[in-house]
């Protein structure tokens, strides 16, 4: 009984004593978070943070999808199959059906992370001085990045805005200080600023990306990308010196390479394209974006080129018959039986990009399509290919246009006539308008299926001419710009709605 | 003379001691339930305070003074009998169970109470009502079983997660999941399984369960402070009593079969469809572009006719997937239990086998439990008791709960092309499977497999020690572990598997809940009319959870599956998360004359999930009442038994959010090139606290005709103030949303219960009891005067939540088909006809939360037989099913096949009064610049209901007869389980939650079941 007695006693103090100091009791502190405040005060820290500004690219909404296959859907690059239902109301320029709000989002988180890294560089214990402007320089390249993609989808482009101070609401609200406590969230409410601000901040971050940065690998911001990247910002600027002046730098730099011939082709097939001055990675099997929104998927229902008959993705997005004219791809039986995809191939021109298609397979319900193999286990895991944001081929036909465009059509023409050369094309003679159409028409053939198209047209104000179905989308009509996402204007009076939303 | 006075008194106190001489009555005292002896039941001879106590085997000896003729016989829950003894000297009586339940004892909060005495809102569910029935978890069991508790499964998974709301929605984006209690320990009832739903509560065996009380007003749940918003549920589980050892042996067995098939097109009808829309779509080639559309178009198409194509097509055949992939299976369940116990010690021991099939195969749940309760009574002031459940279950995995995935039977098998064969003639798998389902199901479910084990140990020690006759201090230290073990492998035979040439996921989730309560009770009565009583605690909760994940690529064949044979490890991650709470409680009861009854109650709680600034908050109620029969005006009716007018208001909180919710954090995330990436992923709210419910609540206890008539009706408010609002943040400013004490919400309803005995005669017993439900929930504000959440506009001031806390439907009207051209029609905000409805056309439309809702059950009972039918009802929630939207494209928009019923509605001629368009192939199956045929409200559908729920015959053995085979009670029944269902739905059921696409539904049950007593 005493015994008993005890072990009452005991647990009484037990309870007593596990609910006497309540503070410490409650306190219970995350082990794989870190609190905000001072979380960037490390150098390792900060090459971590900026790691996620990066992998915000490969989103599904950015590059790994939608900057490439959504945007060349909306443009007269392709038709769709039916066959997973995607891209369809895009390719239509069904209204709403275009850039989607978690684009906006992605890339405003991406923002707001380079700005936090920016404001806290002063902070860092123990950078290399180093250190601080690779840090300073890639953030701002990516918060540039991030700028000019939201700015080339949600606005006009300087060389073709339709009706200013009319019909077009300006840029996109541009923030450069980060966000980390409740308080600023709450309060801030940007304004779009103008087309025009929005330039001149992207240039001044790639001035500066250019200055600070180096190279350390085509996957990483560096000075040649940071030129490249402002040759195109400046070709949609009209800015055409520039345009000429940052392409020789780009092309000068060691940054990529400009490839011809089956070099160019290999170049698809490697998981680093030569070409590419900076690409988007997906360095392993956990980040594949998978069977449904992969670009891989999206354009091709092939796993790999060595069995045609394996189950890949859902081939969506397909070229038409203007992308199938211009390398002369008709459907060719190559062995019997018919029925295996193997089988068969297509015919091809002269050009060395028709490499880039071929049959795909009958697994899914569309039968067998010519498709495009640009994006293809590349990387050897499916529906994770590397996205080559920049290529330096497109410094040659940036410059070319910028020198049509400043009188210099000599230069122009020469400039037409090498890069055709490099693709297994020869020379043309033309002039004036014909000049510029054939250098845009180069431009389509060369990045089919890699997401200018559409503001290839934009920027220079054409409309947008459907071949399947055959509905066309004057360079007037609403949809040329997508919806800014509800939430955001519903939450931020400052804040205009595109046209017709 | 003085020694004869002496004398003669002495003769006359011998004489009149003669005269007094006592009479010895024995007897046995059985229970009509079982025929067993009670032990325990208090003998009294009426009038005097001469009484005694049955023994073990209910065996009693009493004397009773000459003059008394009467015993009264007394035992809880048994009806009292008096019976006059005559010239008897033995006198056996054998008790009817007190179905009136006039001494009724309830759990409430830290206690328990008279069901007389109570003042708040509680409803009771005894363990008698859900027992033998086929469900794996309680909280199932509870559907239409209480009033303004609304019970719904969210699929058929044996096992699988259960949707319980009471007295509505109180939050938007913490949780509405009520508290459960087993024998006082607080669990956790979130599922984290990876491969399947594990509802956390099939760890118990609902055979175990004494009794289940639901608190339901804030006052009563308000004990239980930051965690009671939505409600608690008080389990109790079967105790051991004192008598002999009770062996009680419990087997049925059955079947499950699917509720319904949906009746899709056949291969030549759908062709017919298909070629339809092509010459709708101005095709030229209609018949050859159908067959293409199937992917049979034969290589020399060309060189036939049209009329030869379409011969093609009227020939093909038909494959019934649903019927290969769906069907009946198997259930059984076996357990054993025994109890008894001698003055000092009691105990109940039970063990039990579950094992369900589901109507997809391998689908299933099996599982075996082990349950103790001991009781001991150390001294006079000392016991000591525990209370150990422990469970094991295991789940064969569907392909997905959810969803719409090529692989999943329970998407695919209603879907596929019809003329697609599921074997080739040679026996083996079709695998050039057509149309956009390109996955041979079968084949899939044949090759896949995947395992979910949740293993769980709930138990308690409590020691209760009196210190004084009216003071005693009661310990209780409690666990809830769980252990959720998962595997599931794609087969490199499937599609989904060849690509990465197998993949092996694997999971592992421990959840560790430790909890104390320290209470000491207190009771006293001042001159016998004044009763007070109060309970004083402190109590401390922590909980820890973490998890290992990984998954594996690339294995040498389809017979290695485990995850150690994969060459390429895929993915590995894992979590750890927690919190604590530390709380103090206080309760006092008063009562004058059990007449005027009130209570106050109050907890601090403390709680490590919330801001810095407000991490403590004070939950306090009163309840008040009034036993209108203890009135004089009253006491002495035949009419009214019962009459108890009740009021009561309280606060609760809700603490439903993530353990980190109100910190500013960077966490892992981003990883790019091979090194690891953080980012921020929270913003700090150091003024986050919990959202409060405030409910004011008004009640009636009635009882007629000696309690053959009893019930109760409730009027509630249930207002949720500072709601746990993941607040919209503006993207440009770098997050979504942060977590913010804003906005309310309101439900307000009114609950009434009835219980009748309508027929009492000759043996014959006919009972009924019903309840009935109304509540009204709606938005009452936001923030910043906002009408709505940016981000969800559905969140709206005026409009109901959904069952989840999602939004209300908002959605362009449908306007049905032009009769004219077949074209879908919508209204627009000026009521104008709009085929291409925009953002500011839509309205609101309902929610998926059903406003009414409710059960019905009679039993009729004689001599041994027993019918039971049970109803359950549902009114009032729209929603869609995705399985139902996809089949209502009827193979418009993807190659999908479609339900007989919309494609036989279809617009085919001007003219037509419809709601099914004609079918198209432009713009994915769409009009060209019209919207997609499901938009707006097109495809939304109504979820009311009424389910004869379960149905039961049973037979009782008379005792007398077992009992010569040396058995104490016998049973056997018949059990059917939703035999019956008026719906006007066409998709698979209206009972499911989420999406409705590719899940697995709820089944029908057939049982047969034995219940033995020796």
């Amino acid at each position: 009984m005493k015994f008993i007695n005890k072990a009452f006693l005991s647990l009484v103090l037990a309870g007593t004593f596990l609910v006497s100091s309540c503070d410490s009791l409650l306190q219970v502190d995350p082990r794989q978070s870190i609190d905000a405040n001072g979380a960037l005060n490390t150098p390792d820290a900060v090459d971590a943070a900026l790691n996620s500004v990066y992998a915000r690219l490969r989103s599904v909404r950015n590059y790994g999808r939608d900057l490439f296959a959504l945007a060349d859907a909306l443009a007269d690059v392709g038709q769709t199959t039916s066959n997973s239902g995607r891209l369809i109301g895009e390719n239509n320029n069904q209204p709403n059906a275009h850039f989607q709000a978690g684009f906006w989002q992605n890339s405003y988180f991406a923002i707001n992370e380079a700005n936090l890294i920016l404001d806290g560089l002063s902070g860092v214990q123990g950078a290399s001085a180093a250190q601080l402007a690779r840090w300073e320089g890639e953030a701002k390249f990516l918060r540039a990045l991030y700028y000019f993609d939201l700015v080339k989808v949600y606005s006009y482009i300087p060389t073709a805005i339709f009706q200013q101070g009319v019909t077009d609401e300006g840029g996109i609200p541009v923030v450069t200080e980060g966000v980390v406590t409740s308080s600023a969230a709450f309060s801030r409410q940007t304004p779009r600023s103008s087309i025009d601000q929005v330039y001149t901040q992207i240039y001044a971050d790639l001035e500066d990306a250019k200055r600070l940065l180096t190279s350390r690998g085509v996957q990483y911001a560096s000075s040649g990308a940071a030129s490249a990247l402002l040759s195109r910002v400046a070709l949609y600027r009209g800015d055409w010196a520039k345009v000429v002046a940052e392409s020789t730098t780009a092309l000068a730099s060691n940054v990529g390479s400009v490839l011809s011939g089956s070099a160019y082709v290999n170049g698809w097939r490697t998981p680093v394209n030569p070409e590419s001055m900076f690409e988007v990675r997906f360095a392993l099997a956990e980040e594949s974006i998978g069977v449904n929104e992969s670009l891989q998927s999206s354009y091709t229902a092939l796993l790999n080129l060595s069995n045609k008959n394996s189950q890949g993705g859902w081939g969506d997005f397909i070229p038409n018959a203007t992308v199938r004219g211009f390398f002369g791809l008709t459907q060719l039986q190559i062995g019997t039986p018919a029925t295996d995809n193997n089988n068969w191939d297509v015919t091809r021109n002269s050009d060395i990009r028709a490499q880039l298609y071929t049959t795909g397979n009958t697994v899914r319900g569309a039968g067998r399509q010519i498709e495009v193999t640009k994006f293809l286990s590349k990387s050897g895991f499916a529906y994770a290919d590397n996205v080559p944001v920049i290529r330096k081929s497109e410094m040659h036909l940036n410059r070319a246009e910028a020198n049509y465009r400043l009188g210099n059509a000599a230069d122009a023409l020469a400039e037409l006539n090498a890069f055709k050369a490099l693709r297994g094309l020869t020379a043309v003679n033309l002039s004036g308008q014909a000049l510029l159409d054939e250098i845009l028409l180069e431009r389509f053939k060369e990045f089919a299926f890699e997401g200018q198209r559409f503001f290839d047209l934009k920027r220079n104000g054409r409309a947008i001419v459907k071949t399947t179905p055959a509905v066309n989308l004057p360079f007037d009509d609403f949809k040329i710009l997508p919806p800014i996402p509800q939430r955001e204007v519903d939450g931020n009076p400052n804040l205009n709605q595109n046209r017709g939303y | 003379m003085r020694k004869v006075l002496l004398l003669g008194l002495m003769l006359f106190l011998a004489s009149a001691v003669a005269f007094a001489q006592d009479r010895v009555i024995t007897g046995t005292v059985t229970s009509t339930e079982d025929g067993l002896g009670v032990p325990g039941a208090t003998v009294l001879v009426k009038g005097t305070t001469i009484g005694t106590a049955t023994d073990i085997d209910g065996k009693y000896s009493i004397s009773v003074p000459a003059g008394s003729n009467v015993l009264v016989f007394t035992f809880v829950g048994l009806r009292t009998q008096e019976v006059s003894i005559g010239n008897r000297t033995t006198i056996n009586v054998a008790l009817e169970s007190d179905v009136t339940a006039l001494g009724e004892v309830i759990v409430t909060g830290y206690g328990t109470q008279p069901k007389r005495e109570v003042t708040g809102a509680v409803s009771s569910v005894k363990g008698e009502a859900i027992q033998n029935l086929p469900m794996q978890s309680f909280d199932r069991a509870l559907q239409g079983r209480a009033a303004g508790v609304q019970v719904r499964s969210s699929n058929g998974l044996p096992g699988g997660a259960v949707n319980i709301r009471i007295r509505g929605v109180g939050s938007i984006n913490a949780g509405n999941e009520p508290l459960f209690i087993v024998d006082g320990v607080q669990l956790n009832n979130q599922s984290n399984a990876a491969f399947t739903q594990s509802n956390p509560l099939a760890f118990l065996n609902p055979n175990d369960i004494e009794s289940m009380e639901i608190l339901k007003d804030a006052a009563s749940a308000a004990i239980y402070g930051s965690q009671a918003a939505n409600g608690v549920v008080i389990i109790t589980t079967k105790k051991g009593k004192q008598g002999k050892a009770k062996f009680e042996f419990n087997a049925f067995a059955g079947e499950t079969q699917p509720m319904k098939f949906l009746d899709v097109l056949g291969g030549a009808e759908w062709f017919d469809r298909e070629r339809t829309a092509w010459i709708n779509s101005g095709n030229a080639n209609p018949e050859a572009n159908a067959l293409n559309s199937m992917g049979i178009l034969p290589s020399n198409w060309q060189t036939l006719s049209r009329e030869q194509l379409a011969q093609i097509g009227a020939e093909l055949p038909t494959y019934d997937w649903q019927r290969e992939v769906m069907g009946a299976g198997r259930l059984q369940n076996y357990e054993m239990s025994v109890s008894g116990g001698d003055a000092k010690t009691t105990f109940f021991l039970s063990g039990s086998y579950n094992y369900q099939e589901a109507s997809f195969k391998p689908v299933d749940f099996e599982r075996g439990t082990v349950r103790l309760a001991l009781s001991h009574q150390a001294n006079d002031r000392l016991n000591i008791e525990t209370n150990i459940n422990l469970s094991t279950f295991q789940q064969n995995v569907p392909f997905a709960v959810e969803g719409s995935f090529l692989g999943s039977p329970a998407f695919s098998a209603s879907a596929i092309l019809p003329h697609n064969a599921i074997y080739n003639e040679d026996g083996t798998f079709n695998t050039a499977i057509r149309g956009v389902l390109g996955q041979n199901v079968v084949l899939v479910n044949e090759y896949n497999s995947g395992i979910q084990r949740t293993n769980t140990a709930v138990g308690n020690i409590i020691t209760n020690y009196k210190i004084l006759d009216n003071l005693s201090f009661r310990s209780l230290f409690g666990l809830d572990y769980r252990l959720l073990q998962g595997d599931n492998y794609r087969d490199p035979r499937t599609p989904d598997g060849a690509g990465v040439r197998g993949r092996s996921s694997v999971q592992s989730d421990w959840r560790t809940r430790f909890i104390t309560t320290q209470t000491l009770n207190w009771n006293k009565s001042y001159n016998a009319v004044h009763n007070l009583s109060a309970i004083l605690g402190v109590e401390y909760l922590s909980e820890t959870r973490e998890g290992l994940s990984g998954a594996g690529i690339g294995f040498p064949t389809f017979q290695f599956r485990t995850i150690q044979s994969a060459a390429t490890p895929e993915s590995i991650t894992g979590f750890w998360t927690g919190y604590r709470r530390a709380s103090a409680f206080a309760s006092v009861n008063y009562d004058y004359k059990k007449k005027y009854l009130a209570t106050v109650t109050a907890r601090y709680d403390g709680s490590s999930r919330f801001g810095a600034n407000s991490r403590y908050g004070l939950f306090p109620s009163i309840r008040v009442g009034w036993s209108m029969v203890e009135e004089e005006f009253l006491k002495s009716s035949s009419v009214v038994s019962e009459m108890k007018l009740r009021a009561s208001y309280g606060l609760t909180g809700n603490d439903q959010i993530g353990n980190f919710a109100a910190r500013g954090l960077y966490g892992g995330g981003g990883n790019y090139a091979g090194s690891a990436g953080i980012r921020p992923t929270s913003l700090a709210n150091l003024d986050l606290g919990w959202e409060t419910n405030n409910t004011f609540n008004i009640g009636l206890d009635y009882g007629f005709f000696g309690n053959r008539v009893t019930g109760s009706v409730d009027v509630f408010d249930r207002r949720t103030k500072d709601l746990l609002l993941d607040q919209p943040i503006l993207w440009t400013n770098g997050f979504s949303d942060i977590a913010n004490n804003v906005g309310e919400l309101q439900n307000k309803g009114i609950e009434f219960e009835i219980s009748t005995v309508n027929i009492d005669k000759g043996g014959f017993r006919w009972n009924t009891s019903f309840n009935f439900s109304k509540i009204k929930n709606q938005v009452i504000s936001l923030y910043d005067d906002l009408q709505f959440l940016p981000a969800n506009p559905g969140i709206a001031v005026g409009q109901p939540v959904g069952r989840d806390g999602g939004g209300s439907v908002f959605a362009a009207e449908y306007a049905g088909v032009n009769p004219a051209t077949g074209r879908p029609m919508w209204y627009d905000i000026n009521r104008n006809i709009t085929y291409l409805p925009l953002a500011a056309d839509r309205i609101y439309y309902g929610s998926n939360l059903a406003t009414t809702f409710g059960g019905l059950n009679n039993t009729f009972s004689y001599k041994g037989f027993e019918l039971t039918a049970f109803f359950v009802y549902e009114y009032g929630a729209v929603f869609t099913d995705g399985q139902y939207s996809f089949l209502r494209e009827n193979g418009t928009r993807l190659a999908l096949n479609g339900l007989r019923e919309v494609n036989d509605r279809k617009w085919t001629e001007p003219g037509q009064i419809t709601d099914i368009p004609r079918d198209v192939k432009t713009n994915g199956g769409n009009e060209t610049r019209g919207a997609g045929r499901n938009s707006g409200t097109a495809a939304l559908l109504k979820g009311d209901f009424i389910r004869l729920a379960q149905t039961t015959i049973g037979y009782r053995f008379n005792p007398t007869l077992v009992s010569k085979i040396g058995l104490s009670s016998a049973r056997i029944y018949l059990q059917g389980l939703n035999l019956w269902t008026y719906a006007d739905y066409p998709g698979y059921d209206p009972e499911f939650t989420g999406a409705g696409t590719g899940q697995v539904p709820l089944t029908k049950n057939y049982t047969v079941g034995v219940q033995i007593g020796f």
